[in-house]
């Protein structure tokens, strides 16, 4: 059944007061290798149905996978019983009501019409040139085309598709770990040479490893590490936990909270983003900036919150933070040494209110010296308060794709706080 | 004839060297209170089934969620079209699988109480009046409950034979108390991690009171003092704290397919490779680690992995030596394994099951021990309660933990309550510093039903438990 019909079954049927459908779909191959192997190999579609009902400000919700008219009755009688049976939600919102729902170009030709082959010879080649280079390689090749539609009673009704096309490789050669990774809505834009070549760059430059101890040090950090952080200090950007007291963010809207060369953009105006048109219970997407040279400007803001402190909804559904543009030797120049960070890994909040959180470097830690990479290093261990961090921002590159929701530049950051090395 | 013969026929004719089918419909019901605002509740379905087709040495696996004989054939033969493409890059270097044998079996959680029979107003109004008792307290200025009520319902074959029809439940309560001042916040939680269990359970816990004790140890930690400078102290861990230690330094690092680089590119390696096999010194002659997916309650429990082996109980570490690994099939021939240890498992009918963490406990010591004992006996520590901050490399060795509620011991005793202490070690010197383990009076199970691993990303649930333990010499101290 496609979404008219589910939503034209909803409409006929439902005797909510309100109501809202999420309707999502992904259609999606993923082969696993793994020391030159291919281990998982994955193909299917898989759906989602989701509805919420509401009776008078009571609300109930329920989905399903399968799209026959059984399972949709299931689904409206099941959210329909909840709904009669829980108690008036004191923060009801009504659904949202019909918008104009900005155009966004998330789907591209070329990475829909992948075939498993195709992708299955990316692994062949990338096996190929790791063992010619002696050694072994690990990854996923994945590609989805996923959809999604949101429909309410009050008239929202959007739809949009959009493609998602990935290669990862981590590349093991004697003690040698070190990664590389493309993830795009755009098939087009990858190069398996290219990035082959930067895997084994890597991996050459990391073969002299010396002991580091933690300490307070300059640091360039890559897009991929970068990114890494900077999306786990955004779930804490939350209007409503800010506004209650939980965290960093209380009162600092309109100050200059952040170091001033660091903004935070969510937008559609940069092609190669993945830009949602809207969040999943009705947000539309909007240019907004949430930090601007430093300044706090806004926070995410649900739509209970928005309506309780007068304001208007919004959700950071991309990343974009520009850049200056230097490049990695230049940055390498400014400071008399540091280390440049490839990613990191398991990174967790150590305290809510004050920002803070822990995580290690993983796939690549060089350290530099009088503008000069002079040998790799173990894994570190930080502390750090990524807000703080950005004060301490000495220069940035330029906007990279790290993900297909992130365009942000690596940078130079003073004083970053590690706290414990690893034993490799 | 029946989906699972009709699938298992198919694979044969094609050719399969080995398939399975695994026909799953998990039902979450989800119930979330935030102060007084019913948030979420919910009933979620995912039905299908999934079909792995295993030919010249590699694997290929098809879902579908239509139920008809042509989807089922057309799946089978995804499948194996995609076995064939895995294997042509196989060609050096296949996989095989350990031997099993079949067999016809069904398994039920054993429950008392159905929760998805007890009326949704009753647990509603349960958790309302948990936020409500939270809320009635000066400074508490969130209060959260959350209730998951989980179904798996499975019908395995495989063209070994094997028919079984399993039935899973697990049931998990999580409340949290936020308590706010001026210039901090701090949360309190209750979370046990879940457990193989009916509604009964819920009725043993008094969740009211356990909300009372919440929102008054929240208040408590808001107002506590910081440790100060990292020093080395004694710790005594609690065991809904220890489980998620142990989960991170001993279930994931002796994941065989980890051990064999299998999750190189995502979630890791790990230090404990096989050539420490019933050598290495992992902990002190205290450490006892067990895998046991017999485990009553436990929620890796499930009667049969994913590969249709059956669950099992062995030493992993035993007398401080590293001793096996959870394993698979697929991975346990790689190190010359005669079978698998039935650590297969899928989350959905779409994954195509991974090497899982089994339920995997610290044996309580053997002699007569009390944590009151314990406490008494220590001059200089912390005693840490619940699960907070966790982070470990990539290779499982080098880690820092924090907690949910914190007590200092100076002389035996329980001088002061404390916020934000963290600790850090690594493998073996962690695990080899245990000198006291609470007997089995105290023994008390974690669990963990939101494990993430693999690409794409699975949650996985186990069981793990221990009696408080000591550990000496650990680098102990406060946030920034």
């Amino acid at each position: 059944m496609n979404s008219e019909k589910i939503v034209k079954y909803i409409q006929t049927n439902c005797k909510a007061d309100d109501w809202s459908l999420n309707i999502s779909e992904d259609d999606s191959h993923e082969t696993r290798f793994a020391q030159n192997s291919i281990t998982q190999h994955i193909s299917g579609a898989t759906k989602e149905i989701s509805l919420s009902v509401s009776f008078d400000g009571r609300k109930g919700s329920c989905s399903v996978n399968q799209d026959n008219e059984e399972s949709l009755a299931y689904l409206l009688k099941t959210a329909e019983d909840i709904a009669k049976l829980a108690p008036v939600d004191p923060e009801f919102v009504p659904s949202e009501g019909k918008k104009d729902i900005p155009e966004v170009d998330n789907c591209d030709p070329e990475t829909k019409a992948l075939q498993p082959k195709q992708l299955v010879d990316i692994v062949q080649t990338s096996i190929n040139e790791a063992k010619k280079f002696g050694a072994t390689v690990s990854g996923l090749t994945e590609k989805h085309i996923r959809s999604d539609g949101l429909f309410t009673k009050n008239g929202f009704a959007g739809e949009f598709e959009y493609s998602d096309f990935g290669h990862s490789m981590t590349l093991k050669k004697e003690e040698v770990e070190t990664k590389v990774s493309y993830e795009a809505k755009k098939f087009a834009d990858f190069n398996l040479k290219d990035l082959c070549d930067k895997l084994q760059h890597q991996a050459t430059t990391l073969a002299v490893k010396q002991n580091f101890e933690p300490q307070k040090i300059a640091v360039i950090l890559r897009p991929v590490a970068l990114q890494e952080l900077l999306w786990f200090m955004g779930w804490m950007m939350d209007r409503r936990q800010s506004d209650e007291g939980f965290t960093p963010f209380t009162d600092k809207i309109g100050k200059p909270f952040f170091g001033d060369k660091f903004s935070w953009y969510s937008t559609m105006q940069q092609p190669q983003l993945l830009s949602l048109p809207y969040s999943s219970d009705g947000i539309i997407s909007e240019e907004i900036p949430w930090i601007e040279k430093g300044i706090l400007k806004n926070l995410p803001v649900s739509r209970y919150w928005a309506k309780k402190i007068n304001s208007k909804p919004s959700s950071a559904y991309n990343m974009y933070i520009p850049g200056e543009g230097y490049t990695e030797e230049e940055m390498m120049k400014m400071v008399p040494r540091g280390l440049i960070v490839n990613t990191f890994w398991y990174i967790r909040s150590v305290d809510t209110k004050a920002g803070e959180f822990t995580g290690t470097t993983r796939d690549g830690v060089w350290y530099f010296e009088d503008g000069k990479i002079k040998y790799a290093v173990n894994n570190l261990r930080f502390n750090e308060i990524p807000h703080d961090a950005t004060r301490r921002i000495i220069s940035t590159g330029k906007s990279e794709l790290a993900s297909p929701s992130s365009l942000l530049p690596a940078m130079l950051i003073d004083n970053f706080n590690f706290v414990d090395r690893t034993t490799f | 004839m029946n989906y699972l013969d009709l699938a298992m026929n198919a694979a044969e004719t094609l050719g399969a060297e080995y398939a399975d089918i695994r026909i799953q419909k998990t039902i979450d019901q989800v119930i979330y209170l935030q102060n007084l605002s019913l948030k979420h509740t919910s009933n979620d379905v995912q039905q299908g089934y999934g079909i792995r087709v295993f030919k010249n040495g590699a694997w290929g696996f098809a879902h579908n969620n239509v139920f008809s004989d042509e989807a089922v054939l057309a799946t089978v033969k995804k499948a194996y079209e995609t076995a064939i493409l895995s294997a042509e890059v196989n060609k050096d270097k296949k996989l095989s699988l350990a031997p099993e044998r079949s067999y016809l079996a069904t398994y039920k959680t054993p429950i008392k109480i159905d929760p998805f029979n007890v009326p949704l107003t009753e647990k509603i109004d349960l958790l309302l009046e948990v936020n409500r008792v939270m809320l009635a307290y000066e400074g508490i200025k969130q209060a959260r409950s959350l209730l998951i009520m989980h179904k798996d319902e499975k019908l395995f074959a495989n063209t070994l034979g094997t028919r079984l029809d399993l039935s899973t439940h697990f049931i998990n309560p999580v409340i949290t108390a936020v308590a706010v001042t001026e210039d901090d916040s701090q949360s309190r939680t209750f979370d046990e991690g879940g457990r193989a269990i009916g509604w009964e359970w819920i009725l043993e816990l008094d969740l009211i009171n356990i909300a009372k004790q919440i929102a008054e140890e929240a208040l408590i930690k808001v107002k506590a003092d910081t440790l100060g400078e990292e020093q080395r102290r004694a710790l005594i861990l609690d065991p809904n704290h220890l489980g998620l230690t142990m989960h991170e330094s001993v279930g994931h690092a002796t994941e065989l397919d980890r051990v064999l680089g299998w999750e190189a590119d995502y979630a890791g390696v790990s230090f404990a490779t096989p050539e420490k096999l019933n050598n290495y010194q992992y902990g002190s002659e205290l450490i006892n680690f067990v895998g046991d997916n017999t485990l009553e309650g436990g929620l890796a429990t499930l009667g049969f992995d994913d590969d249709g082996v059956p669950g099992q109980k062995w030493y992993i570490i035993k007398d401080g030596i590293l001793k096996e690994y959870g394993s698979t099939r697929d991975t346990a021939l790689e190190i010359g394994l005669n079978s698998s240890r039935g650590c297969n498992r899928a989350t959905y009918y779409f994954n195509q099951p991974i090497n899982r963490i089994p339920n995997l406990y610290l044996l309580p010591g053997t002699k007569p021990l009390t944590p009151g004992e314990l406490i008494a006996d220590t001059e200089d520590g912390v005693y840490i309660q619940g699960r907070g901050s966790y982070s470990i490399d990539h290779h499982r060795i080098n880690f820092q933990f924090g907690g949910d509620f914190f007590w200092e011991i100076k002389n035996g005793k329980l001088l002061r309550p404390l916020k934000k202490v963290i600790y850090k070690s690594y493998n073996p010197e962690f695990w080899n510093s245990c000198d006291a383990i609470c007997d089995e009076r105290f023994w008390r199970p974690f669990g963990v039903v939101n494990c993430g691993k693999g690409q794409p990303s699975q949650t996985a649930r186990m069981t793990h438990g221990s009696a408080p333990a000591r550990f000496r010499n650990i680098r102990v101290g406060g946030s920034q």
